[in-house]
């Protein structure tokens, strides 16, 4: 008696649970959809051939005439193999240089103490809340008089070999490093330089991976700086390349979405290949 | 720590310092000082006092930016209330749940020009995905000119940047969540709440810093919109500027009608409201300091 009312039990348990979870998975499908769409029918736009309809009710979403000449004919058209070089180029050198940079002046901010510490700390600071855009006017007429640097992809990596942000991110990892691991390194009679490189530096590497990812994100996605230093072709990025694509293949549907598939897919899979770090990275700044 | 004075620290500080100065310092006093001239980046700045800003308070299509970024700030609570949702869906142990984190985060990553261009299909007169579906359905009897309709052209710029943001946001509040104890919630559990209130009083107190930090970049995020007005409506601003915002404004004045000098007064602007911005912020976390 006892033991057919908990069996009913458990079946009555495991009813509602299995109910509860096809109602998480429809939720979640139905959100995926949301996100996912846009994307799904751009890349199955990119194979359509001429002979499947662009304009159609219902919306024709699968192409019945597959072809890879769209994509062919945006390569031939547009450099696009220039576009991804100079963007990986910019971010990479961006992001290396940036976070040497930064974890270098962030040291000194955390751990020494010398006259003038708390003037730059909230010099910094102040400029935090300046919107980026604001520079770009004397930024612009530096890069044509000073800098001469217009339409070179040098003017996306200097002004971004430094960041305010991570300075405050990395200066809180280096608070967290206890001062016997540096006291140690001056005993055996260390430089500074030494005891930043080889002590320091190692114990904070989830923090230089945290500001690492986030200057790579935002090289990346970049757009009005660069739209406005790179008027020739060849020296676009990938973002201010996609917008000459949209240009020109104005009314041509199926080329734009052979670009922005070509351009979409390697990012997205690179992403998710480094999902991990990713994740870590970008709620790690929380605290930071 | 070292005793004796040394140079040892401003060695480390000078490179990146020398950066900021270059491209922080020195442009925000150069943009101060430009607001006051006449200026077309060719031709040397002339000195002309105020009279930018007399022609700022006089010229409706600064109002009109100023206003529209104004209303993009509703992007920001509703990005917050629906990241916040979508975190505590998928905050379950089921099979499969990375992958869908994933796909949600997808938007995120893909950079917001492809995101932008493939939303200006999407609402297309020819050949754009709602519209078909739409006019398939019989909602509408012929296809509609999304984007050329004024009334409709901010709010979907806003609309793709809540759909940009979620996920990301979304990860952050999921981080959240996981460090809030379980025993909370078997403490309420025991008390009689139920899943809503559950969650408005465990999950939302403890998810303050988050609030925070996502209401700050949400926020700043909103009122500096660029990319998606200059995409979504094809560098224009849309139809009788309906869709122009602060930083497309500035961007037209400068760069587009070389008109540096009152695109400069017009950035100053900006940067009042980011200023004023970051002080509200600061109360409101000094506050809530107070009550906790």
């Amino acid at each position: 008696m006892e033991q057919t009312q908990t069996a009913m039990f458990h079946a009555g348990a495991l009813r509602q649970k299995y109910l509860e979870n096809t109602f998480w998975y429809i939720l979640l499908i139905l959100m995926s959809v949301v996100t996912v769409l846009p994307f799904l029918w751009i890349i199955l736009t990119a194979f359509k051939g001429p002979n499947d309809a662009i304009q159609s009710y219902p919306p024709q979403l699968i192409p019945h005439d597959p072809t890879l000449a769209n994509f062919t004919r945006v390569w031939n058209l547009l450099p696009v193999g220039h576009f991804f070089l100079n963007s990986i180029t910019v971010a990479v050198v961006t992001t290396v240089l940036n976070v040497l940079i930064t974890s270098l002046a962030a040291y000194p901010l955390a751990k020494m103490r010398f006259p003038g510490r708390d003037l730059i700390f909230y010099a910094l600071l102040v400029t935090l809340i300046v919107p980026a855009q604001l520079t770009y006017i004397p930024s612009f007429v530096l890069a044509v008089n000073f800098f001469h640097y217009y339409d070179k992809i040098i003017s996306l990596i200097l002004p971004n070999i430094a960041s305010v942000f991570n300075i405050f991110l990395l200066r809180q990892a280096f608070k967290s490093v206890p001062n016997d691991l540096m006291d140690a390194g001056r005993m055996d009679g260390a430089s500074e330089l030494r005891i930043w490189w080889s002590i320091v530096m190692p114990v904070i590497r989830p923090s230089l991976a945290t500001a690492a990812i986030f200057t790579f994100v935002n090289a990346w996605n970049d757009f009005l700086w660069p739209s406005l230093m790179l008027p020739t072709m060849e020296h676009k990025t990938l973002q201010v390349g996609l917008m000459a694509l949209q240009g020109a293949f104005q009314s041509d549907f199926r080329g734009v979405a052979a670009g922005v598939t070509m351009t979409v897919i390697p990012i997205i899979i690179f992403f998710v290949a480094l999902q991990r770090q990713f994740i870590r990275g970008l709620t790690g700044a929380v605290k930071g | 720590m070292t005793k004796k004075f040394s140079l040892t620290p401003y060695f480390f500080l000078a490179p990146a310092l020398l950066v900021i100065a270059v491209f922080i310092f020195y442009p925000i006093a150069a943009v101060v000082y430009y607001s006051f001239t006449d200026y077309d980046i060719v031709t040397p700045p002339q000195w002309i006092g105020l009279q930018n800003y007399i022609k700022l308070v006089q010229d409706p299509t600064f109002w009109k930016a100023l206003t529209n970024s104004f209303i993009y700030l509703i992007a920001t609570p509703t990005v917050i209330v629906l990241s916040i949702v979508l975190a505590i869906v998928v905050n379950r142990n089921l099979r499969g749940i990375h992958m869908f984190r994933a796909l949600y985060y997808i938007p995120a990553v893909s950079g917001s020009i492809a995101i932008g261009i493939a939303w200006r299909w999407m609402f297309d007169a020819q050949g754009g995905l709602l519209n078909g579906f739409l006019v398939w359905l019989g909602v509408l009897k012929e296809p509609l000119q999304w984007l050329a309709e004024p009334a409709y052209t901010l709010p979907i710029a806003m609309l793709l940047t809540i759909w940009m943001g979620l996920g990301y946001y979304a990860l952050i509040f999921l981080a959240g969540l996981q460090n809030i104890p379980e025993e909370l919630y078997d403490a309420a559990l025991i008390d009689g709440c139920n899943n809503f209130q559950k969650h408005w009083y465990i999950s939302l107190p403890g998810l303050r810093p988050q609030i925070v930090f996502v209401g700050v970049i949400s926020s700043l995020a909103a009122i500096e919109v660029f990319n998606e007005v200059f995409i979504l409506t094809n560098r224009t601003g849309g139809v009788l500027d309906s869709a122009l915002t602060m930083v497309f404004y500035i961007w037209r004045q400068a760069f587009r009608f070389s008109d540096a000098g009152y695109g400069s007064a017009l950035a100053i602007v900006l940067l009042v409201i980011t200023l004023a911005f970051s002080i509200i912020n600061i109360r409101v976390q000094e506050r809530g300091l107070e009550t906790d």
